[in-house]
């Protein structure tokens, strides 16, 4: 039962490609493998905090006001994500540039706070919470290694060459936001093809 | 009318403490990280310094930064500031007395991550090592620096702002 809280936002609920949540960051960041990471470990940071926070007092804030709510508490939890960032990962917090600040309208996290935490314990949001963040960091990063090997011809993390360059030529298409959308496409359209001939058997 | 206050009290006063919870929650953070990211700034500015002059000596003008090596002066360094594509593209650049750039150096950018950030790699960045000032333009512009495919505007906003700056240094210390 707990075990479901957190496994099914990383495949059966994936926030990419099932819920289709959050796209806006997953469009822009996932030109590079390592920003994808970097974005990964704020979302978490974020949504983890929000949802337990949420969840911690979601009798007390009243129905009317709830989303106003929600949106103070993760707009804090991200200045407060990026003020530390700046202070004492200076490189990361470069590299993430205005990036950061977007975590606020990333729909996964009010989308969270609204159909989960608001309803459910601490300890299943929090499950929840870090269910989806992996979601969503197999689903960025899954696209940015796809995005930075075709567009760059190479793969290469915080400075280590993970696939050295094999093309002159890469398609310089795949690193704006067409190629995003094509290889979101793509990806949906395989784990669908999957899906339904899953369940034709 | 009592009811309805307090109808709207019972919405008003959690949203109200919410904020306030926030907002001291903001203030200590804020508090807490300043000095770090004063400290973490000008760290970045006494890196570039010595990217840009290594091992020399540095003494802060107003406009600029004089560079001296065994007590002779070796060049000029200063920051160009300028507009990008999406962000502010903040740059310290190395010039030589004679009017030649010797190097320079991104420090904080936020471009198109992928595209506009290759101003920031050596590819892009060597290329204005030696040269003079009035030929640091893109070479669309009757300059000699190749624009990066893709990413003319941040190339155009870069290379603009080192030779306007670098202008108005090279007059001043003459």
């Amino acid at each position: 039962m707990k075990r479901d809280e957190l496994t099914k936002g990383v495949f059966k609920y994936n926030p990419i490609f099932y819920l289709v949540l959050g796209l806006c960051p997953l469009l822009a960041v996932s030109t590079r493998v390592d920003n994808a990471l970097g974005m990964s470990v704020g979302v978490f940071f974020v949504l983890v905090s929000s949802n337990v926070i949420i969840s911690l007092f979601r009798h007390w804030i009243p129905s009317q006001v709830r989303i106003p709510c929600f949106i103070v508490v993760i707009a804090s939890f991200v200045t407060i994500v990026e003020l530390f960032m700046h202070g004492y990962a200076p490189e990361l917090h470069g590299r993430l540039g205005i990036y950061l600040p977007l975590i606020v309208v990333n729909c996964i996290i009010l989308g969270r706070a609204e159909a989960f935490a608001s309803k459910k314990p601490v300890f299943n949001s929090f499950l929840d919470a870090i269910g989806m963040s992996i979601g969503f960091t197999l689903g960025i990063v899954g696209i940015a290694l796809c995005r930075e090997v075709l567009s760059t011809g190479k793969i290469a993390i915080f400075g280590y060459t993970l696939v050295p360059t094999f093309t002159q030529s890469p398609s310089v298409m795949m690193i704006l936001p067409p190629g995003a959308f094509l290889t979101i496409g793509i990806i949906m359209a395989l784990i669908n093809y999957r899906s339904i001939r899953k369940e034709g058997r | 009318m009592g009811e309805e206050v307090k109808r709207i009290l019972g919405i008003a006063i959690p949203l109200i403490i919410v904020c306030i919870i926030s907002g001291v929650a903001l203030t200590a953070s804020y508090d807490l990280t300043k000095g770090r990211i004063a400290a973490v700034e000008q760290e970045k500015i006494t890196e570039s310094l010595a990217i840009i002059f290594p091992g020399a000596s540095f003494t802060e003008t107003n406009e600029y930064y004089s560079a001296t090596m065994g007590g002779e002066e070796i060049g000029y360094a200063f920051i160009s500031e300028g507009k990008g594509y999406s962000s502010t593209i903040k740059t310290m650049v190395g010039l030589y007395p004679n009017g030649t750039i010797s190097r320079i150096y991104v420090i904080s950018q936020s471009e198109t991550p992928g595209l506009g950030t290759m101003i920031a790699e050596p590819d892009f960045t060597n290329q204005f090592n030696g040269k003079r000032i009035e030929d640091v333009r893109l070479r669309q512009d009757g300059g000699v620096i190749d624009a990066i495919t893709g990413a003319t505007i941040s190339s155009r906003a870069i290379t603009d702002t080192v030779r306007e700056r670098a202008e108005v240094v090279m007059n001043e210390t003459r």
